[in-house]
């Protein structure tokens, strides 16, 4: 199955299941309407958890960790709308007979605990997705927020018990029960992950530290421009946040020892600037495909942290094909690894760097960008703030570079 | 673009729940579904309501009244096997209890009342 239509191909079978079990036969044409809109809500609820889920092997066949959380969050709000069908459908199928029908079939006071249930499922649904949607929202409160969704799909499995449906229409919800279990203890709480030890921590750069990490057990198979998850804990003088965080890796190692650059970027990265060694890490992963396919003449362009995956190439030996670095940065505190970069130049003949401070302000991508000319043939890599990227993207389309010569990667999880 | 279609969709949402809550009212509440019946209507036996014992052809008999209920079972949320057995039969405890304890809403009595035939012969 190709991994562009995988994630299309699940959702439209776990849609049309319910669907097609549930199509209700010689019913008002409002009442089916109301039924089949309820199961197609649990279906593409379905889709949109089962993406939730983070397995490296998962996200290989999926297309990438950052395509299914994307396909994620475009189900949940899908699911969403759907959802909102189900008790208006219900409400015109009564209004046939009267408005006071069409009311009664919305308002729980006149119904029963069914129908409490899954207004309360719907409620916890309306919140947590407008929680979701807050960008504003502090991280930690997000993330409980978040669980509301989990309490959602149980009010959703209770709506249907106390309507008097049961096995086979309740393999949806208790679905999406071990769709939420298994993110929740493979992810979270950190059981797939693998342990692992920090063995060093030298500063990057300004509110940037490279951590270096070796295997406790198994290590985990790593490639230049992949990102782990990583939590890390107590150490002596440390206390960990234990949350899994995005981290590029920005250097491999031997006996599965590596490397990653954490800037600070909120609370859990800023604890992590005062990481030491002999703190326990779990780590999962590795994800992306990020540089995995370098062939020809390459463009790459950093912005800030995001030279982190070129580094782990540029480590990892010589480079095979000619490579323009364009390497963006506010200051000289910004500028990460630019020592070693420089010296990396010095000694790969096929690198050009160049190493450019911007100062704060949004750099003009237009000035600073190579011409159609040197672009033609050259694939294009971007890693840096999701502004840079997109104003980059922008640049290189209207300088004639193919959306398939254009390659980056985000890492708006949330 | 995401939660501008959110704000969208649940904004026209409560604003349709706030329609059919004004019309709901306007409309006054659902009359009691018991004293809306007419106190007349044939009398059936036990026997005769018994011989109409299948999904496509379902009597039953609840609190002393008939009814057949064969073009509502297809609607029915729960699935056949629960209200299929009581086809033919005296479901007055399991209209009442839905089998769970829990009894039915005033709006399903409201809706029973429509498919009422007749009265049960005591």
């Amino acid at each position: 199955m190709s991994r562009r239509l995988s994630i299309p191909l699940i959702t439209l079978v776990l849609v049309l299941a319910p669907a097609w079990w549930a199509w209700p036969e010689g019913l008002p044409p409002w009442r089916s309407a109301a039924i089949v809109s309820g199961w197609i809500a649990w279906g593409l609820l379905l889709a949109s958890l089962l993406l939730m889920i983070r397995e490296a092997w998962l996200a290989d066949r999926l297309g990438g960790l950052a395509r299914m959380y994307a396909w994620h969050h475009r189900l949940g709000v899908l699911a969403y709308f759907v959802l909102l069908l189900h008790p208006l459908a219900l409400a015109l199928d009564g209004w046939h007979e009267s408005p006071a029908m069409a009311w009664a079939e919305l308002s729980p006071g006149q119904q029963g605990w069914a129908e409490w249930f899954g207004w309360l499922a719907l409620l916890a649904m309306m919140v947590g997705l407008a929680s979701a949607l807050a960008r504003r929202l502090a991280y930690r409160h997000w993330r409980w927020l978040h669980h509301l969704f989990s309490v959602s799909v149980l009010l959703g499995l209770a709506h249907l018990l106390w309507l008097g449906l049961d096995a086979p229409a309740l393999w949806a919800p208790l679905l999406a029960l071990a769709f939420i279990f298994w993110r929740v203890l493979r992810a979270d709480q950190g059981w797939g992950a693998r342990p692992y030890l920090v063995t060093g921590v030298v500063p990057a750069g300004d509110a940037m530290v490279e951590v270096a990490l070796r295997p406790l057990g198994q290590a985990l198979d790593f490639l230049p421009g992949q990102f782990v998850l990583a939590a890390f804990f107590d150490g002596p003088g440390f206390r960990g946040c234990g949350e899994f965080h995005p981290f590029t890796v920005s250097g491999v190692g031997p006996a599965g020892r590596f490397s990653l650059g954490i800037k600070a970027l909120g609370d859990c990265t800023r604890r992590l600037q005062a990481l030491e060694s002999g703190v326990a890490a779990r780590v999962q992963g590795p994800f992306g495909d990020f540089l995995s396919e370098l062939a020809g003449p390459q463009f790459w362009l950093a912005g800030g942290v995001g030279v982190t995956p070129f580094m782990a190439r540029l480590r990892a030996g010589a480079l095979a094909q000619p490579v323009h670095l364009l390497y963006l940065h506010r200051d000289a505190g910004d500028a990460a690894y630019d020592d070693e970069l420089q010296a990396l130049a010095a000694q790969q003949p096929l690198l050009r760097l160049e190493s450019v401070t911007c100062g704060a302000a949004p750099p003009d991508l237009s000035l600073l960008l190579p011409a159609a000319g040197e672009l033609a043939g050259s694939d294009c890599y971007l890693c840096g703030p999701p502004g840079m990227i997109a104003a980059a993207v922008r640049v290189l389309a209207a300088r004639q570079v193919p959306p398939a010569r254009t390659h980056f990667e985000s890492f708006d999880f949330r | 673009m995401m939660r501008r279609l959110f704000l969208l969709a649940t904004g026209a949402f409560w604003l349709a729940v706030l329609a059919f809550w004004l019309a709901g009212r306007g409309a006054g509440p659902l009359p009691p579904a018991q004293p809306a019946l007419p106190a007349g209507g044939q009398l059936w036996s036990l026997a005769e309501v018994a011989a109409h014992a299948a999904p496509e052809d379902c009597w039953m008999a609840i609190d002393g009244q008939v009814y057949d209920v064969s073009a509502y079972l297809p609607e029915h949320p729960s699935r056949p096997a629960i209200i299929v057995p009581w086809c033919g039969r005296e479901a007055s405890e399991a209209y009442r209890t839905k089998g769970k304890g829990r009894s039915h809403s005033l709006a399903a009595d409201q809706l029973l009342a429509t498919y009422r035939i007749g009265r049960l012969q005591p």
